[in-house]
Order: structure tokens, then sequence, then C-alpha cells
């Protein structure tokens, strides 16, 4: 085992430290799956994980591609659709966390998941909402794994797909029955929300990351605390299991 | 029993331009290719397609220029790649596109298929998404009500009845009694919602079999109006327990659909330039290629 850890690892440790056991997490793409997986087989043996598509508490033996990629359906303890996981969990209000990645994340936790506008204006769709704009709106608490880039995150998204606290309105006012987006874990940091003015603020830096770094690749003022602890980093364990169980080809955590 | 065995010619056919098509299958799963290639072939045009997370059946669809109208809940190729021909038309015009989630485009076939002309729903609100629906052409399909019980705000959306469901399934008897293995996404609220519903499987069996596990039948026979037997009929992507998505195959396919051009040329080779699936499955392989996509037992892939 190499002595150097990837942020992506950082990532991924953190992402599974924020779920507890006992909770139910809808998880997205990507890092999201990796992470839920990670907290399951450590801290979290009780989490109930479900997909979508239709699947319980997956196992997969082999790194999945997509949410559509039959890997992630492999011993699962349920098969059914979005009427279930998406209607009679998630709108049934008893999902605790939603996994999310984002395109772009803007200050008060509001992501894009649909288009990108480049500088002369012209507009780049991508992928849309699937059940992302779901999720954020109806999950207890949403956690977004995303990368830490200045263009990411902007003072306001470009297409707001799912909302956080829209205009640093609460959640109430705007009508929406879930919490809101609670952390945003990137390569660099993890960020918070203020719970009065719902806006970002830094909680932790990565080791080896600057609050300077932070602030220069962030489109938007953070609340900056006095004391400012470090990221805690993935254990020797955590990283044997995403490095020989949960990604050995490092399809999610990179080289 | 009636034996309800059909072409997927035969059926393409019966398929009046302007229709409204609900596609079953999501991003790299279980697509109707098959039914796609068909539809391209007899080129249908002034197509609405509808689905809740769109995958290559939909991409092939608008890049071959059937589609006027999309009602999707988001969609990719997963890591493959995104839809490019459907984020292209977006990007000039060429299709009017409805852009809701997976959960409202579900609600919406679950309205549909419950015969009930609305679905209150809890997401969507304060989003662009609802915004950018409700300044659209989408807006008649949409209303805000206060509950009149608790007085808490939804937004209605209107039921989704399209005119035909294509659903491709492992197992079926040629009555059209149906069986998905694996997860099956909005497959249930979407076939019972439409007008007319066809399935194609990869496998027929006969109605004994279907007897023996009576609970996995997800789509009983008296809602089929036609059912299409094509092994590998959802070549490139996967059926669970039946075989793997092809990703060398799917690579090609992005590799082609970034360019408009060289999707042309995707078409005019695999899908023009086939007769028929048969021939299709020839083109990309055959037999021997095919077998290695052949799911494990075990695994299920």
């Amino acid at each position: 085992m190499t002595a150097e850890i990837h942020a992506t690892e950082i990532m991924a440790a953190a992402g599974a430290r924020e779920l507890r056991d006992n909770e139910v997490v809808v998880v997205g793409l990507g890092l999201p799956q990796v992470a839920a997986v990670l907290a399951k087989r450590t801290h979290a043996p009780g989490l109930t994980t479900l997909l979508e598509i239709g699947v319980m508490n997956m196992n997969p033996k082999d790194t999945p591609v997509g949410l559509a990629d039959s890997r992630i359906f492999y011993h699962a303890t349920t098969w059914s659709g979005f009427l279930d996981v998406m209607g009679m969990n998630l709108h049934r209000g008893i999902v605790d966390v939603g996994f999310l990645g984002a395109l772009e994340l803007d200050r008060f936790g509001n992501i894009n998941t649909t288009l990108l506008k480049e500088k002369s204006q012209k507009v780049r769709y991508v992928n849309g909402s699937a059940g992302g704009n779901d999720v954020a709106s109806l999950a207890k608490r949403v956690i977004v794994i995303m990368r830490h880039e200045k263009r990411k995150l902007p003072a306001a998204v470009a297409h707001l797909t799912s909302p956080g606290f829209v205009n640093g309105r609460s959640r109430s006012e705007l009508g929406l029955r879930g919490g809101g987006t609670h952390r945003v874990i990137t390569n660099m940091a993890i960020l918070g929300f203020d719970p009065e003015t719902h806006s970002a603020a830094l909680l932790s830096v990565h080791p080896g990351v600057s609050v300077e770094e932070v602030v220069e690749n962030t489109g938007f003022a953070l609340r900056i605390p006095k004391q400012l602890p470090l990221t805690q980093l993935p254990s020797k364990e955590e990283l044997r299991l995403l490095r020989e169980e949960i990604d050995p080809k490092h399809i999610y955590l990179g080289s | 029993m009636a034996n309800k065995t059909k072409t997927v010619a035969e059926i393409v056919r019966t398929i009046p331009d302007g229709s409204h098509i609900a596609m079953g299958g999501f991003a790299i799963a279980r697509n109707a290719i098959v039914v796609v290639h068909e539809l391209i072939r007899q080129q249908k045009t002034n197509l609405t397609l509808s689905q809740g997370v769109a995958g290559l059946d939909v991409d092939l669809l608008v890049g071959a220029g059937l589609v006027s109208h999309l009602i999707i809940g988001g969609g990719s190729l997963d890591r493959f790649g995104p839809n490019n021909c459907v984020n292209r038309a977006r990007e000039t015009g060429s299709v009017v596109s409805h852009d809701y989630t997976s959960l409202s485009i579900c609600f919406r076939y679950l309205a549909g298929a419950l015969g009930l002309s609305f679905m209150p729903i809890k997401s969507l609100l304060a989003s662009e998404v609802l915004e950018r629906l409700e300044t659209g052409t989408a807006a008649e399909d949409l209303r805000r009500m206060k509950c009149p019980f608790t007085g808490e705000e939804y937004l209605l959306l209107r039921s989704l009845t399209p005119d035909v469901s294509f659903v491709h399934v492992q197992v079926a008897d040629r009555e059209g009694n149906c069986q998905i293995n694996g997860p099956r996404w909005e497959n249930e609220e979407q076939a019972k919602a439409a007008k007319r519903l066809i399935v194609i499987t990869e496998e027929l069996v006969p109605t004994e079999y279907i007897q023996r596990s009576p609970e996995r039948t997800v789509i009983p026979a008296h809602r089929v109006e036609a059912v299409i037997h094509q092994p590998f009929g959802a070549h490139p992507t996967a059926v669970y327990g039946c075989y793997d998505y092809d990703a060398d195959h799917l690579k090609l396919y992005v590799d082609h659909s970034r360019n408009p051009e060289r999707f042309k040329e995707y078409i005019g080779t695999y899908v023009l330039g086939s007769g028929d699936h048969w021939e299709y499955l020839e083109k990309v392989g055959g037999l021997a290629y095919l077998e290695d996509l052949r799911a494990e037992r075990l695994l299920g892939y």
C-alpha cells in the first residue's frame, strides 16, 4: 500500500463518516456509491442503501460503471422500482440522507446537473435531474461529493436543478419537506451551511490544503471559523477496503 | 390461448407518425433496441418520446431525427458518456424537451395507470426545472394547489398516457405474461399507463413456466397487445441475467454520436445497413462475439 493518500480516498472516507449506523440513504452515481459501501463495511453495518432504479442493499462484487449496471444489482436484498424507492421511501419521508454528485453548486447549496453556460453564453446540456431533484427536495439531509474548482462552485448555479436553500430561504419557506444540503465534500475541504443565513461555511480542510487555496478555488464567500480543523484522513483499514475491495480498478478513486 | 407473437416490422407498421411512444429502458439497461432500429428503418416522424431516465434508445431515435418532443426525467449512458444526440437536439432547439425528474415521470405514469387525471408531488418545487416547465409549453401539464385537508402546497402533475409503450423483458409467454428479472424502474407504471403495450422478450416460455412463479409476473397477458421475440434484442445495452452491456460497442457508439456526420455513418452501417436485428447482430460480431457478453449464472451479468 502506498503512503500517498489520494484526494478521492479522503472524500470517500469523509462521505462514509457522514453516514450513521441504521440510517436510510439514497445513493447517486460515482463516489457516493463508494462512500456508502465503505460506511456499511466499517462503522455502519446497519445502513440501508437505496438506488433509485429500484435496488436495496446492493453488495457489488465488481465495480459498476453506473446505476444501470447489473454489477450494482448483485446480492441486493430488494429489487423493485422508482415507485418503491423514490415514492414509498423518499417521498414518504423516511430517507435520512441523499448522497449526490454535482456539476455546479452555489453558496446556498443549490445544485446544477442540467447544463453549463460557456463564456459566449452558449448552453451545453448534460444529464439533467434524473432522481437528483427528488432526492434534494425530500431527503432529511443531502450530502454532495464533488471536485473543488472555482467554476464548479459559482455564486449562483447556471441552472438550479436541485434546490438547497434557494435565495437563502429556509426549506419550509420554499415548501420543501427535506432538510436541504447539509455537507459538501470536495477534494480540498468539507463545507456546511449556516443554520441562520443558510450560506456556505468551511468546516475543515484536508491535510496539505491551505485555507487560501480553498478560498481561491471557491466562487463565493465562505464563512471561515477561527479554529479550523483538518479533515480526518482515511484509516489504514478504510484505505485497504477502498483499494482492494470496493474499487480495485480505480474507476472512481483515481490513480 | 391467444398467440400474440408478432414481428417487429409488423408492429412498427402500426405506429402512426406523431405518436407518443414510451420507451422502457434506463440508461444502458434493457433498451428495446430492436424496436428503435425498426422505427428508424421505417422512418417514422414527429414522435413524442417519454421515459424516466433516457438511454441509448432515446438517443438513437432523437439522433436519427424521428423525434419532435421529449418528456424525460434526465438520462445518460452512464460512464460511457452523455446522450450526445439528445443534448445536441436541445442545444439546437430541434426537439422540444420537457425535462422532469425520475419520480415526477413515474408519478405521471402512475396517475395514468390508475386512471387518475393528475398526481400531487412534493419535489420539483423551488427549482428551475419547474420554472422552465411552467413558463414553457409544459405549463398545461402542471398546476399548483393547496391540499384541501392540510393546506400544504403541492405541485399537480397531469397524467401521462402514452399511445404505445415498449418494454423489454427477460421472459414472456406467447400470450404476453411477462417476468422481469432485476430492478424494474418505472416499467410497470409506464406499461400500465399506455393505451397499447408491446413487449419484447429475450425468451419465449410456456405459460406453465410462468405459472411456477406467478408472483414474478409484472405485466399480465391481458394488458399486452403483442409479443416480439428477439434474443439480444437490447444489444448493446444490458439485460440482467441474460447478457452484459457491450462496452466496446457503446464506446464505438459514443465516439460516433459526438458528431452528427459520424452519427449518420453509425446509423447507415448498423441500422439502415441491416435488414433486421439478426443481420445487425451479425454485423456487431455474430454469435461467437455475443457469447462473450452472455451473463454468468451467479452474477447475472
